[in-house]
Formats: C-alpha cells, sequence, structure tokens
C-alpha cells in the first residue's frame, strides 16, 4: 500500500528528475534578480531556477500547450547551465563509460536529458501555484562540495512528494547532477537500467537507441490521463 | 477463518507455480548478482507471473473501474480505503515510540470516521493534519532488522523478507483485511486493488520502456523503502564508486 503509494509519487513527479524545477522559497520576500547568478549557493541557485521557469510557464501556458516543443526548449534552456550533465552521464555509466571518447559519453548525456525532458516537460503545464512547491533549509551531511537542498511538492491530490537535489562544484559553480524523488536516485536508478542493457547489447547500439526514443517520444507525447 | 484457510491454501498454489517458473527463470539470470537479491530466479519468475496478471486481469479491470467512475467517486474511494488502513500506520508509530505522531493519527483516524462519513472525505488533511506512512516492516527496521533479502510476492508485488513478515500482522490490523476476514465484506478489499492499481497507471509506460523492468521496480522498492524506514534521511548514493575509478574525472582540484 505504502509502498505503491510511493511509486505513484515518482510516477507523478519523475518529470521533475531532469529538470530541478518549479520551485519556491520557503523564506517569504527572497530578492528575484535577473538572470541566474551561477556563483550562488546551492539553495539560493534551486530557487532562483525555479523562480525564472515558473514566471515564464505562467505568462505563456496557452502557448506552451498548444507548442510542446516550445516548452522542451524554454526546460532545456533553463537548466542545461546548471546541470551536470557530463557527470551525471558517467555516474550512470560506470565501468560501461570506460575508454568511450568524451564526445561520447557527452552525446549520452544528451541522449538522456532530451528523452526526459521531452517525455516530462508538459507534467509542468499542471502546476498552477508557485506555493505548490518549497525549498526547505539545508540540513545533514553537507560539504564544500557536495550538498543535497531538499524540496516538497504539493501535488493536485493533495499528497507530497519530497524531491531532493544533489549538487556539486565545479570549477563553474554549484551544478546538479542527482535527482531523488521519495528516496528513489534518478541516477543509481538508471545506472543499473543502462548497465544491463548495455552489457547486452553494447554502447553504441544503446546510444542510438536512445538518441531515436527521444526523437519517438517527442513526437507521439502520451496521452495519458 | 475458513475463509481465510481458503485464502492461505490459494495463495499456497500460486507459490507454488511461481515457484516452478522461477526455477525455469534461473538460466536467464544476469551474471552480475546483487547482494540483496540472493533469490533473483524465483523473484524475476514471480515478478513474470504478476505481470501477466496484471495485463490479463487487473489493469483491464481498473481501466473501466477508473473510465466509469466519476472522478469525486473515486476520489472518495481512494480516501475511504486509505482511512479504513490508517490503524496499520497508527500502531506501527506506537510500536516506534512516536508517541506524539501516535496521538495526532489518532486523532486524525478519529475524526475523519465521523465527520468525514466513515473516511470518505479526508477533513484531517483539510485541517493541515499529516499524514504518516508507517507499516509492520518498517518497525522490525527500526527495531534492528536492517538488512533483508529482496523477494518478490506473488500476486501481492515487491517485498523482502521483512516486509513480508511484516504482512502477517498487518492481515489483523487493516481494516481492509479484517472487512473481508471477520466480516466477509470483500468491497473494500476490491476497492483498495483498484485505487492502487489506478494509481500506478502514470508508471506503465516508463515499466514498458524499461531495459529490465524487473531491476526497476527492484530498485525502486527497495531505495523508497529505505526513505520510509529513515523517514527521510537517507544516505544519499555512493556516488564516489559510481565513477569508474580508471578514470580521473575529478574537476574541483
Amino acid at each position: 500500500m505504502q509502498v505503491n503509494h510511493s511509486m505513484k509519487v515518482f510516477g507523478t513527479a519523475i518529470f521533475l528528475s531532469a529538470l530541478v524545477l518549479g520551485v519556491w522559497p520557503a523564506q517569504q520576500g527572497y530578492a528575484q534578480r535577473d538572470g541566474v547568478d551561477f556563483s550562488a549557493e546551492p539553495h539560493a541557485l534551486v530557487t532562483e531556477i525555479s523562480d525564472t521557469l515558473f514566471q515564464s510557464i505562467n505568462a505563456n501556458r496557452a502557448d506552451y500547450r498548444a507548442n510542446p516543443d516550445q516548452l522542451d526548449e524554454l526546460v532545456e534552456d533553463v537548466f542545461i547551465p546548471v546541470l551536470d550533465r557530463d557527470f551525471s552521464a558517467r555516474l550512470i555509466l560506470g565501468k560501461h563509460g570506460r575508454g568511450l571518447s568524451p564526445a561520447k559519453i557527452e552525446a549520452f548525456g544528451e541522449a538522456l536529458l532530451d528523452q526526459l525532458v521531452s517525455r516530462y516537460s508538459d507534467g509542468l503545464l499542471e502546476f498552477d501555484s508557485r506555493d505548490q512547491v518549497k525549498v526547505l533549509p539545508l540540513v545533514g551531511k553537507n560539504t564544500e562540495r557536495q550538498t543535497r537542498v531538499r524540496t516538497r511538492i504539493q501535488l493536485n491530490d493533495g499528497d507530497e512528494a519530497p524531491v531532493d537535489y544533489v549538487l556539486r562544484k565545479t570549477e563553474a559553480g554549484w551544478k546538479a547532477f542527482d535527482v531523488i524523488i521519495e528516496g528513489i536516485s534518478y541516477v543509481a536508478t538508471y545506472r543499473n537500467q543502462f548497465g544491463e542493457e548495455i552489457s547486452k547489447d553494447g554502447f553504441d547500439k544503446v546510444l542510438s537507441r536512445l538518441q531515436s526514443g527521444a526523437l519517438k517520444l517527442d513526437k507521439g507525447k502520451s496521452d495519458q490521463g | 477463518m475458513s475463509r481465510s484457510a481458503k485464502i492461505f491454501s490459494t495463495l499456497k498454489v500460486t507459490v507454488l507455480v511461481t515457484v516452478l517458473a522461477g526455477m525455469a527463470g534461473c538460466a536467464t539470470t544476469s551474471d552480475e548478482r546483487d547482494p540483496r537479491d540472493p533469490w533473483e530466479g524465483f523473484n524475476r519468475g514471480a515478478f513474470e507471473f504478476n505481470r501477466g496478471l496484471d495485463k490479463a486481469i487487473v489493469r483491464p479491470i481498473a481501466k473501466l473501474y477508473h473510465y466509469v467512475t466519476p472522478n469525486f467517486l473515486e476520489q472518495g474511494i481512494e480516501n475511504f480505503v486509505t482511512n479504513l488502513s490508517y490503524p496499520v500506520t497508527i500502531v506501527n508509530l506506537l510500536l516506534q515510540g512516536k508517541f506524539e505522531d501516535f496521538g495526532v493519527s489518532l486523532g486524525r483516524f478519529a475524526l475523519n470516521s465521523t465527520f468525514g462519513l466513515a473516511g470518505l472525505v479526508d477533513v484531517a488533511s483539510e485541517q493541515g493534519i499529516p499524514r504518516h506512512n508507517e507499516d509492520f516492516g518498517q518497525t522490525f527496521a527500526v527495531w534492528g532488522w536492517e538488512n533483508s533479502p529482496f523477494l518478490m510476492l506473488p500476486v501481492l508485488g515487491p517485498s523482502t523478507l521483512r516486509d513480508g513478515v511484516g504482512r502477517i500482522p498487518e492481515f489483523y490490523t487493516d481494516g481492509v483485511s479484517i472487512a473481508s476476514n471477520e466480516f466477509d465484506r470483500f468491497e473494500p478489499l476490491v476497492a483498495n486493488i483498484l485505487t492502487l492499481r489506478v494509481n500506478l497507471f502514470d508508471l506503465d509506460d516508463d515499466l514498458n520502456e524499461a531495459a529490465d523492468p524487473y531491476l526497476l521496480v527492484r530498485d525502486a522498492y527497495l531505495q523508497s523503502r529505505e526513505f520510509q524506514i529513515t523517514d527521510g534521511e537517507t544516505e544519499l548514493p555512493d556516488y564516489d564508486e559510481f565513477l569508474d575509478e580508471q578514470e580521473d574525472f575529478e574537476q574541483a582540484e
């Protein structure tokens, strides 16, 4: 019963997984800035990103509904600069990434993100209000180099989904590389999925399947109600 | 009593069938064994059996139910079965020594069972009273039974040995199973199964497209259980170990 509940939340919230989105500061009166300050500390960074995204969605909701490609573009524009896509790809590939050229790893990370965005970005349109998302104060083991930012997302049926983002400090500032929804880590879960597939079919096949899969999903968006 | 005996004997047959199926599946098990899943062959057999059952019977009926039932009624039914099962959480809050949450949860149950029209309306949530989530498997873990092998239960779905044992006391605490065992009322049980299944529709695509659906369910189950047991204070995955040691990918230093 409880487990199925979390699977449900996982399903509803997974679109957030690549996206670090829709977050509203728990403290009121947080100063808004133009654009995103990449040197910001993790907590502020998560907050700012979501502000940018929510503003755009609230202003253009009808357009995005009619034209999902535009929404995908927005989501990618907002998130790509703050995601450590290659690092996520490395973690997911693990030993299967051994000996691959950086270009191939980059292509893998890109295809994975494309697929997640095209599949889940329309879920964003379901959110009516920024109050549905709050960022919790930082607790637990956070270091100078790795931090977990906790958020709570109010779903439309009244349930609350815990969504945590894991960020690391890079030369270009803090960047997110994992999302944990109700305890389910996107990196750890995909790692096993792709590990299995790559040992069976090899990296190149999996990559091209991922790349073409993204196209397919783009055209035939799920009509699940 | 005789009825639950009948249920158990049906289960026994099911288990037998699944064990046989599992043995047949042993040959195809992957080479890298996960220490948390020593019975992978059996588990994969049970998983295939469950998916077959789902595709043939449970999912089509749940689809029909979801299609014909007005939204407000479906929500009411979900509230009803959730409330009816809530004593499981209440008892386990007590067993884990979370006395304050226990008190609040008792109040939640009383409120929903009366003013909430036997649970159809979740008045407690409207009043901002939190809903907790505890069960016997979590209690056993808090008491020290921490690591337990993954076990795919026929019909019932993903579990561990510990969580499976936890289902026995749950059987006598959950209002849904009490209704069917003691009072021969099976409506709540049916409503419970349909509600659970409807809530999983969103995941059907993810599961069907997964490279290995069994692994997806196992990983998600074990991780989310860990999260529930620790009430959200789970350790992060060991990312350093995920990286291939032969690569040097640290940029920060």
